[in-house]
């Protein structure tokens, strides 16, 4: 009997110290405390680049990526009659003469699939809760965070909202939120609001990055559909080309219209 | 003997895919991409910004009038990366360059992109070119 009590005596106190531990490891931290955990991922491919665009692949369109035949992407009549109106510089409807394209005439963001068209590199900072992914053309970088959900009613934005999981050796990018500014690539394909993003970015080798998108905008696109684009590292540090509308306007006047308007003779 | 100021027209098939190569931020349509010309003159600016690099050269045509070309090259960030820098051309450089030209027949001409740069000499110098 006394051992019994000295054995009590021993234990309760341990595990009156032991339970108060866990308790105040199990307590739900309120929403404005949450922290963000790393991933439960037993290993994390390291993609950070830089990446540098290889070839010229205009369009997004997995069975016309130069941009030839862009009108025959399978458009919604909505996407059919904004994509009528564009005025693009590149594809077979390039042209220079008024041309509308966002970024050239208002230096307004590419939006994430354009940008990787564009001949500026990017490159991603992987850290346990969230990567950011750098882009050298206009300066622009989103997070992509690793330890929650899209929220329930995202606001329309440039960026829009992108969380991310590692699956194996691919990166999973998954995207909502995005406003229907944008042109999904240079030949002046449309997009809605309503567009969901799923890009799949994988290592391929040391200086191979491949990036898989697909997209799925049922306002806009008649079923979704999914384009793969290559990189190589580059060994050129990361800079930044910024939009300048003043650039810009002074460039369209000295060059874009002087290529439009025939010379007087 | 030929002047040194005219205007060598050099007509070369350019079996250049457009898409092939990464345009620049307007794409290349107003110019004529199969067709490379040669520009003798003397450089009169070169802009070193974005969107795109500008050198004007005063080149003199056939009947001796000088035009002033506008030649278009790559941003900086791209141009650096295939071995320019702002001081590869300066006003007062005499120039010996290539381009394609407008499709207008406007002083206009495309000489670089990201991936391709046509051939300048600079008093006698090469430029990097790809």
């Amino acid at each position: 009997m006394p051992n019994c009590k000295l054995t009590l005596n021993l234990i309760l106190p341990v595990i009156a110290i032991f339970s108060s531990v866990l308790q105040a490891q199990t307590v739900t931290p309120a929403p404005s405390e949450k922290k963000h955990d790393a991933p439960n991922v037993a290993h994390v491919p390291d993609l950070s680049g830089p990446w540098a665009v290889v070839g010229g692949t205009p369009s997004w369109d997995p069975s016309d990526p130069r941009g030839l035949k862009p009108a025959e992407l399978p458009m919604t009549p909505w996407a059919l009659e904004k994509f009528k109106a564009a005025r693009p510089p590149f594809g077979a409807n390039a042209t220079f003469d008024a041309v509308n394209d966002p970024v050239q005439k208002y230096c307004d963001p590419p939006g994430i699939t354009r940008l990787y068209g564009y001949p500026w590199q990017f490159a991603f900072i992987q850290s346990p809760g969230v990567v950011y992914v750098l882009y050298e053309f206009t300066g622009l970088w989103r997070p992509v965070w690793l330890d929650r959900e899209h929220p329930k009613s995202p606001d329309s934005t440039w960026m829009g909202d992108s969380i991310g999981r590692y699956e194996g050796d691919t990166f999973v990018i998954d995207t909502v939120g995005l406003n229907d500014k944008t042109w999904i690539d240079q030949v002046g394909h449309p997009h809605s609001d309503a567009l969901h993003l799923i890009e799949r970015i994988r290592r391929v080798d040391q200086d191979t990055l491949e990036v898989t998108v697909t997209f799925d905008d049922p306002k806009a696109y008649t079923k979704p559909f999914t384009g793969k684009r290559v990189y190589k590292r580059s060994s050129s540090p990361m800079e930044v080309t910024l939009c300048s509308l003043s650039e810009m306007q002074s460039f369209d006047d000295e060059v874009m219209k002087t290529t439009t308007v025939a010379p007087k003779k | 003997m030929k002047s040194k100021w005219s205007i060598a027209f050099i007509v070369a098939v350019w079996f250049l895919l457009v898409s092939s190569a990464v345009s620049a931020h307007h794409g290349t349509s107003g110019y004529d991409m199969e067709k490379v010309i040669t520009l003798n003159g003397t450089v009169t600016s070169f802009n070193w910004s974005n969107p795109h690099c500008l050198v004007r050269i005063d080149v003199k045509d056939s009947k001796g009038d000088v035009k002033d070309w506008v030649v278009e090259l790559a941003a900086p960030t791209l141009m650096t990366r295939n071995g320019w820098t702002k001081d590869s051309l300066k006003p007062g450089d005499e120039v010996v360059a290539e381009t394609h030209p407008a499709k207008n027949g406007a002083t206009t001409g495309l000489s670089g992109a990201s991936t391709s740069i046509l051939k300048f000499a600079v008093n006698g110098h090469a430029l990097p070119f790809r």
